[in-house]
């Protein structure tokens, strides 16, 4: 990205609720923006250790969970309870990494997925604690001091704050040291630990800051649908997520937030283009045409098409 | 290849632009419907979607709402609340609907109600049973179908005649599966019986077989089963397979009994169904010449006859809302919902007319739906064994 | 004792088919590299050809099944051809993104084909159940757990003893040694992925009749398939079989004596804890993801 190219898209994001012409087309932003903060989350274990999490809706629950109970039950204010939110989904990344210490590969993945599946059944079954499948309506908006963050205008920017600290935190992570632990890790594991790369320390590390970003993906989709049901641990949300990282460009930083764009925009299109019988199979189509012209996801192409500083 | 890219590159902004493309042409009335039309109860979502066109197209033969045709706009809220919650912002902001029904499920329809509250606009809850809905003193919901705590006083009357002393209880993992047990527990127990086991299965599961083995266990008279009609079939069967012998009653009447003959058989046999319609013998129902009319419909277009157990509440649902906007005399969101207070019709199910239910100030509608039980003898649906005689 | 007996008896039915499942996505996935999260569709798929040959067509119910099985190959043949091949040099995650595309694209033109009402596959065998002491099993799951008996008991042999066999295995272990004995690698890969699929569909034409059929059957049963075929080893056959096995009675015991709600968590702790202490599965020996 050219920095003249980036100056424009800040400028653009910025402005962008004002020239967008209806409060849909605002919450679609905001949709957008919150997958794009759990599509980077979930590149970062996907993208730069090449380890896939396809239990990363686990830990987008956890925060949405943690965040609602807090300010529901405990009257919390928002802010503490975001950063609590954060913290116990960055505990669950914690857990899981200790527990997939020596996993790779297909096992990893196992291990994921059976973690989200036994979190989402405590989330339907423990009535007490989550309200099981009834789950938790009325979570309140956001304050900022005096002024309430609930229209659409402000929690596009709040969403659109988040995104910013999102990309910086990744890309600072993946331009360190740990960073290119993290990349030894992908490309070459035995050869990493050979020159004395504690590579399992750092694949923790990355699967901690993967999950206390999804976390924060979780708070602020809890704060802004104000409802929160053991749906939010369906395995839809992780291919989702899994679908804008992959497609967007998995290992580039711009990748996950052009996949979550594309893909929040597309089936709101496809809901006004199409009737639903329709919807999905376009869908689905529109998606093993997109894997084919592109294989390697949209950014790493348009990347190749205008060489230059990345 | 550069051909390549921007193909995708067209394909995004077609998909962008479609976006921006403005709503449609302002003569119509426009009602929006939201239901689970994809996923694991697409079914159910289905007929409920097959009863409201019925209803459209039943007005608008009559010349519409004040001259006005009916525009129904249909949306897949694909069993998630945040679809249910999108799709509701999509008809009140695009499409700018002056009411919805929906969303089928109890947890879509809380997802939704927070939107109807943002922009005011009034929607009438066709199938979702869980009281919590009219109790969270949201002024913009309507409900036709009965919370389970209703459900369960429309059974108390037959108890006595079942002869239910022991009951244990399965149900589908769900708000509504939770809420029946709960309500059905309370009301039983009033009633002096006792309650064994409450066992649950997921949504999608197929195999009951070790709730069943548990439940046959206890020694209990009764099973009462909460459960859409699939699961209900798949249970039957096991239970036959396991020769559980006992008194069984299915509630929330999503049970289709015409289904349950066709495809659990004899596995069926003497099973008790609490449903809120009886296509079967229609003249039996509140409106007789209407419920007979919609059954008729119904097979005319060639839709299947165990949907109309479910059917009918898109019917409902719509006619309500078509009423609404009738004597609110426009199509306008708050002159709708003042005016859904005063409406009385005449449903499939019967009588509608809301009545002011949660904290004061902020009540939702809640009507009285009624409750019937019918029973699956020799092969066929019929009146109870215990009101044969009458 | 007796409900012991009966909740081993229930997995054991459960298990048979996980085994089959198993079986075929650990070829897909094992020795392909395949994340197939299509696999439940062409389980899907089975049970809808075996529901058309039977109650459209008037097919005989083995017959029925015997096309339901040729479906399934057919159009896993057709999968790898048309959409993996020319994806061959990809990641895995490319593939995996396409499967993706192919799960979404099966299940919605299934919903619009047949609707989402479910139907019920008419079968032959008589419904009261068969007694044997103290447990009874109906006389269509006995069935089904002899051919799926019988389907993983052929599979094995195909592996084994066959030319077939010997060369996938040959490809998957070091494909351009393969090559150059002279393996036609792009007809094992499509052999392979129709085979796998073929099991699927069969599965699906067994289970049909047991349950019902609907189009969204199948997203359960590739979750269960992914952890049979980690749980067994990937690639590894006997592992695949065992691990459906023991996966099925693991639930039914756990939902049998603890709690139905949480029937399916026992089975991810299972996994959790067998990685946890054999991180290659229960029965591999010492095998280790490149």
């Amino acid at each position: 990205m050219t920095r003249v190219g980036g100056f424009f898209l800040a400028v653009g994001a910025l402005t962008l609720p004002l020239w967008l012409q209806s409060p849909y087309h605002v919450h679609v932003a905001i949709m957008a923006g919150i997958f794009g903060v759990l599509a980077m989350s979930l590149n970062l274990l996907l993208g730069y250790t090449g380890q896939l999490s396809l239990g990363h809706a686990a830990f987008f629950g956890i925060g949405a969970y943690t965040s609602a109970l807090l300010t529901l039950k405990l009257d919390w204010s928002f802010w503490p309870a975001l950063a609590a939110a954060v913290a116990l989904a960055g505990a669950a990344g914690l857990f899981i990494g200790r527990l997939a210490l020596k996993l790779r590969g297909a096992y990893f993945v196992l291990v994921t997925i059976s973690f989200a599946g036994v979190v989402s059944l405590v989330s339907i079954n423990w009535i007490e604690l989550t309200n099981g499948p009834l789950g938790l309506p009325g979570v309140p908006a956001p304050e900022l001091g005096p002024w309430s963050l609930r229209t659409k205008t402000a929690y596009y920017y709040l969403v659109l704050a988040a995104v910013a600290l999102s990309y910086v935190v990744c890309r600072r992570l993946v331009r360190s040291r740990i960073g290119r632990a993290l990349v030894a890790l992908r490309e070459n594991e035995p050869l990493a630990e050979s020159v004395g790369v504690d590579v399992t320390h750092y694949l923790v590390l990355a699967t901690v800051v993967s999950a206390a970003m999804a976390g924060l993906g979780g708070s602020l989709y809890a704060h802004y649908t104000r409802f929160v049901s053991p749906e939010v641990f369906l395995f839809t949300y992780t291919v989702t997520m899994v679908i804008m990282v992959v497609a967007g460009g998995k290992g580039t930083l711009a990748g996950p937030l052009v996949g979550a764009v594309l893909f929040t925009v597309l089936p709101e299109a496809l809901r006004a283009a199409a009737s639903w019988q329709w919807q999905m199979l376009a869908y689905g189509l529109l998606l093993i045409l997109l894997v084919f012209f592109l294989p390697r996801g949209i950014v790493p192409r348009l990347a190749a098409a205008f060489p230059g500083r990345r | 290849m550069g051909n390549r890219s921007i193909m995708l590159l067209t394909l995004v902004l077609v998909a962008l632009a479609a976006l921006a493309v403005p709503g449609e042409s302002q003569s119509p009335i426009k009602i929006g419907v939201i239901e689970p039309l994809s996923g694991p109860v697409a079914a159910s979502g289905n007929y409920v979607r097959m009863g409201a066109e019925i209803a459209r197209d039943w007005l608008n033969a009559k010349g519409g709402i004040g001259g006005r045709k009916i525009d129904l706009l249909i949306e897949d809220n694909k069993s998630d609340p945040k679809e249910a919650a999108s799709a509701a912002e999509k008809l009140i902001v695009r499409d700018k609907v002056p009411a919805i029904m929906g969303a089928w499920g109890s947890s879509m329809t809380l997802a939704a109600m927070p939107k109807l509250e943002e922009y005011g606009v009034p929607m009438v809850v066709e199938t979702s049973s869980a009281a919590s809905i009219t109790k969270r003193g949201n002024p913009w919901i309507f409900r036709i179908s009965p919370p389970s705590e209703m459900e369960a006083l429309g059974l108390e009357q037959y108890v006595d005649k079942l002869g239910v002393k022991r009951v244990d209880f399965l149900a589908v993992n769900t708000d509504w599966g939770r809420g029946s047990i709960a309500a059905f527990g309370d009301m039983l127990k009033k009633k002096g019986a006792a309650v064994g086991v409450a066992e649950y299965m997921e949504q999608s599961a197929t195999d009951m077989n070790a709730q069943l083995t548990k439940i046959k266990a206890t020694g209990g008279d009764t099973l009462f089963l909460t459960t859409a009609v699939e699961q209900i079939t798949l249970v039957m069967k096991q239970a036959q397979e396991q020769r559980l012998t006992r008194k069984v009653v299915t509630t929330g009447g999503s049970s289709s009994p015409t289904q349950l003959i066709k495809q659990a058989g004899a596995a069926a046999e003497g099973s008790y169904h609490i449903v809120f319609f009886m296509p079967w013998f229609p003249e039996a129902m509140p409106d007789g010449k209407l419920a007979k009319a919609f059954v008729d419909e119904w097979a005319k277009r060639g839709h299947p006859f165990e949907g109309l157990t479910e059917g009918f509440r898109g019917h409902d649902g719509i006619a309500t809302i078509a009423e609404a906007i009738r004597v609110a005399g426009k199509d306008d969101p708050k002159a709708v919902q003042e005016a859904l207070w005063k409406v009385s019709l005449m449903g499939v199910n019967g009588p509608i007319k809301f009545e002011k239910d949660g904290p004061a100030g902020k009540e939702s509608g809640q009507s009285k739906p009624s409750i019937f039980v019918v029973q699956i003898r020799d092969g066929k649906v019929a009146l109870p064994d215990f009101l044969a005689k009458k | 004792m007796a409900e012991l007996l009966q909740h081993l008896l229930n997995g054991l039915v459960l298990g048979g088919t996980y085994a089959l499942l198993g079986i075929g996505l650990t070829l897909i996935f094992g020795l392909m590299n395949v994340v197939n999260f299509a696999h439940g569709e062409f389980y899907t798929l089975g049970a809808y050809v075996s529901f058309a040959a039977l109650a459209l067509a008037g097919i005989d119910f083995f017959a029925a099944l015997l096309v339901a099985i040729v479906a399934g190959a057919a159009l896993g043949w057709l999968c790898e051809v048309t959409l993996l091949r020319p994806l061959r040099n990809e990641s895995i995650d490319t593939t995996m993104l396409v499967m993706i595309g192919v799960w979404i694209a099966m299940q919605n033109a299934e919903l619009l084909g047949w609707g989402g009402v479910a139907k019920s596959i008419p079968h032959p065998f008589p419904t009261a159940p068969l007694v044997f002491g103290p447990v009874a099993i109906a006389p269509v799951r006995l069935f089904a757990l002899v051919l799926a008996a019988g389907l993983i008991a052929a599979s094995w042999l195909t592996i084994q003893k066959t030319k077939l066999g010997r060369a996938m295995r040959a490809t998957f272990q070091d494909r351009d040694t393969a090559a150059l004995m002279g393996v036609g690698i792009g007809r094992i890969h499509a052999a392979t992925f129709a085979f796998g699929s073929g099991l699927a569909a069969a599965a699906g034409a067994l289970l049909g009749p047991i349950f019902l059929v609907y189009p969204s059957m199948g997203d359960l049963a590739s979750l269960k398939a992914f952890s049979v075929v980690i749980l067994g080893g990937l690639g590894n056959l006997p592992g695949a079989t065992l691990g459906g096995l023991l996966l099925g009675i693991a639930e039914e015991l756990g939902a049998g004596y603890i709690s139905s709600g949480y029937r399916d968590a026992v089975g991810f702790v299972i996994i959790i804890l067998v990685l946890l202490f054999r991180p290659s599965g229960l029965f591999a020996r010492q095998e280790r993801i490149a």
